[in-house]
């Protein structure tokens, strides 16, 4: 131990570990900030997914237009609707029509029926979209109830309007030349705590 | 291949520290190895005690042993959650990744011994917090959660109100956390702390797993702490993340979870490739074939395993585009896998085979690992996975990689290493008994699930029509011989440590090249005080 050959590894050695911990001082800096930049994505998901789906229609996610400008062509496409209640909400709720045959490009308006069956003053909102899920990009919704919350008083009926056309630039779409129907469907949910026009401001 | 310069005074700090400092106290990478492979022992035990009850409920149609539905789905929920976070993590990363992670890369402990520490034991307390949750109410028909060890809203929000669901996602969290230091302490060990000369590309193939699912683990589990921090919020705080009366969308969490999900299984196979390697190597007497080409192909499974989650979900209804893409993404997963198969192949071809116990269980890994990937090409496939989706076939399929694919790699580990951890060698006729009492038992277990799923019984249920009846019986049939095997191997252990048969050095010979064989049997209490260098 006492050659000047080992004394000079075992500074060199000392030397060494001083840099060694302040290297992985340094990796455990980029490895932590690396575990909560992913804790952070998990979250951030949340409003990415929400904003993927309704720039792309991705899962049938509907679009929402301020005006139809298009030219109506001859193609039909009949639109099938389809409603459901959450098991928690007392209402009815069934389309005027089972089916409408549309012409891709023009307007439609078309109603739903919902009935309070309880005893109280209820608010409720509802989720939608459509099958098949590639049909979304190109379903437009001018107006629609689904925008805003809904209230009906104990035993209160109302009819729920929808205006809605087929985007043409679906008859570009080759993926859609096989569809002939297009099935819109809502669900409705009771809202614990109504908000008012929140999400209708969401929505726009 | 390996030198070491000068002897050292290793023996000098060679005193272990008192009983409770040693092993409650522990910053010893050795000792916190040893921890983890008894803890993960004794839950592999709970996990398999789980199994077995469900297989005597499946023995014949009917409901016999257990006293309602809901039990038994907890049963198969906590089966799962304990095997996977409890006993395969546990043992296959904390105990052998703490073991020969720095010995293999000649350092003498981990980067943060402390930290170690704590990962370890922070999972004692997630599983009570786990365990518990047996314990209190969990929905209205019983105590505990049955919702699967996929947790998927809204059953386990609005279908399981009572606080067990909150016990197991804290259970949960707590080992996550407990699994993201472990990472981050492999990450830094592995980079910074490797004896002079022992370069990326010279590193054994067990550091490079450690390595891989250390990444792997650092990336997918914040994610799943993310989504179950919102169910928490979800079922405590009244948000709506995942509550589609509240804008938000129950799908989202089956992306976040199979975001972590499909990730997992690779942290769970890959340190079993990493033994796999060296045992096929050690016993043909040959390097392992395509060094390079074998740490690369962990490193693409890692890469693509992040991108292939959505094939665990094809039935939400996806696009049929989007299903092309993870069917795609999916199958080409087979192309490193197969470079692996066909370097341990190589390795072996022309080798001077020995058939110690350690090289039948890396065998049998293989011989197991390739059918389950097999069946997994299957399913990967979205037009016959909607079909065989929650499917025995799909049980059997990830029981083929998970329970016959990574628990044959922790055996295979376990007599690797089982002289060099213990000081003390197995005897070579109880082990036999083992092997072979357990690969019959899980293979009479599990291969005829792949007839059920085939004919299209579901899982997850407690009955079954008496059409499914005769292959149940023979699983179940297998389960009996698998808890013989698991006797054998207790045995096994209680007559190593009474008969006390010292192991040598080197007991495996000159296969053994890794750094880990240079040292005694078990190692000096601290190691590598003087750095090997590696030519």
């Amino acid at each position: 131990m006492t050659d000047p050959e080992s004394i000079d590894a075992e500074i060199s050695e000392a030397l060494n570990a001083q840099k060694k911990s302040a290297s992985n001082r340094k990796t455990l800096g980029v490895l932590t900030v690396t575990a909560f930049a992913m804790l952070g994505l998990g979250f951030a998901s949340k409003p990415l997914y929400d904003t993927f789906c309704k720039i792309t229609g991705y899962g049938g996610t509907t679009r929402v237009a301020s005006e139809n400008t298009s030219d109506v062509s001859d193609r039909v496409v009949r639109v099938q609707f389809d409603s459901n209640t959450s098991k928690d909400l007392a209402w009815d709720f069934t389309p005027e029509k089972p089916y409408m045959d549309v012409n891709i490009g023009a307007n439609n308006l078309a109603f739903y029926t919902a009935t309070n069956r309880s005893d109280e003053t209820i608010v409720a909102t509802s989720t939608f979209n459509v099958s098949p899920v590639k049909a979304g990009p190109y379903f437009s919704k001018l107006e629609c109830f689904c925008f805003t919350e809904q209230t009906l008083a104990p035993g209160e009926s109302a009819e729920f309007p929808v205006i809605f056309f087929l985007d043409p630039l679906l008859l570009e779409d080759r993926r859609l030349d096989e569809v002939t129907t297009v099935t819109l469907s809502y669900t409705f949910f009771p809202v614990e705590n109504p908000v008012g026009t929140i999400k209708e401001a969401a929505l726009k | 291949m390996v030198a070491i310069y000068g002897d050292g005074d290793d023996h000098a700090h060679n005193d272990k520290p008192t009983f409770f400092k040693r092993w409650f106290l522990s910053t010893n990478h050795k000792d916190i190895g040893t921890l983890y492979l008894w803890f993960g022992m004794a839950s592999g035990l709970l996990g398999g005690f789980l199994s077995f009850m469900m297989r005597l409920e499946l023995k014949e149609p009917g409901i016999q042993i257990f006293a309602s539905e809901h039990t038994y789905l907890v049963f198969t929920s906590m089966h799962g959650l304990i095997m996977i976070f409890f006993m395969v993590m546990p043992a296959l990363i904390g105990g052998f990744g703490n073991w020969f992670g720095p010995l293999m890369i000649g350092a003498p402990d981990m980067a943060f011994p402390r930290l170690n520490n704590l990962s370890f034991w922070l999972l004692p307390v997630a599983f009570v917090l786990l365990v518990s949750s047996f314990f209190v109410q969990g929905s209205s028909s019983g105590n505990g959660f049955g919702g699967g060890w996929v947790m998927y809203p809204p059953l386990s929000t609005s279908g399981h109100q009572g606080p067990a669901f909150d016990l197991i996602i804290m259970g949960l969290l707590a080992a996550g956390f407990a699994s993201i230091f472990g990472a981050i302490n492999f990450i830094t060990t592995i980079l910074n702390m490797r004896a002079p000369g022992m370069t990326m590309h010279k590193m054994p193939l067990f550091a490079w797993s450690i390595l891989v699912t250390a990444f792997l683990l650092l990336l997918a589990l914040p994610v799943l702490a993310a989504a179950l921090f919102m169910l928490f919020f979800d079922r405590n705080a009244g948000t709506g993340f995942f509550n589609p009366a509240m804008g938000g969308d129950p799908e989202m969490f089956q992306h976040l979870f199979w975001f972590f999900g499909h990730p997992e299984v690779y942290i769970m196979i890959l340190p079993a490739f990493g033994i796999v390697s060296h045992v096929v190597s050690t016993f043909s007497k040959k390097p392992i074939f395509g060094y390079l080409g074998m740490a690369y192909a962990m490193v693409a499974i890692g890469v693509v395993g992040f991108v292939v989650w959505a094939h665990h979900m094809y039935t939400v209804g996806m696009d049929v585009d989007l299903k092309l893409y993870f069917m795609v993404a999916t199958l080409v997963i087979a192309v490193p896998t197969g470079i692996k198969i066909f370097s341990w192949l190589a390795t072996m071809w022309g080798g001077s085979i020995r058939f110690e116990i350690p090289m039948l269980w890396a065998i049998a890994f293989i011989f197991l690992f390739v059918i389950g990937g097999v069946t997994g090409v299957v399913l990967s496939m979205p037009a016959i996975d909607v079909a065989l989706h929650d499917t025995y076939y799909v049980v059997a399929h990830f029981h083929y990689v998970l329970s016959l694919g990574a628990v044959f790699g922790l055996f295979c580990g376990f007599y690797y290493w089982f002289g060099k951890i213990f000081g003390v060698m197995y005897n070579n006729i109880l082990a036999q008994i083992h092997f072979w009492l357990f690969f019959v038992g899980v293979n009479v277990v599990f291969f005829p699930q792949h007839f059920l799923g085939m004919q299209g019984m579901p899982r997850r249920y407690i009955d079954y029509p008496v059409e499914f009846a005769t292959y149940n019986e023979i699983s179940t049939y297998g389960a009996f011989i698998t808890l013989a095997g698991v006797i054998a191997f207790f045995v096994m252990m209680a007559e190593a440590f009474i008969v006390r048969r010292p192991a040598a050095d080197n007991y495996w010979g000159e296969g053994a090249t890794t750094l880990e064989w240079t040292l005694s049997s078990p190692p000096p209490y601290h190691q590598f005080n003087t750095l090997p260098r590696v030519k």
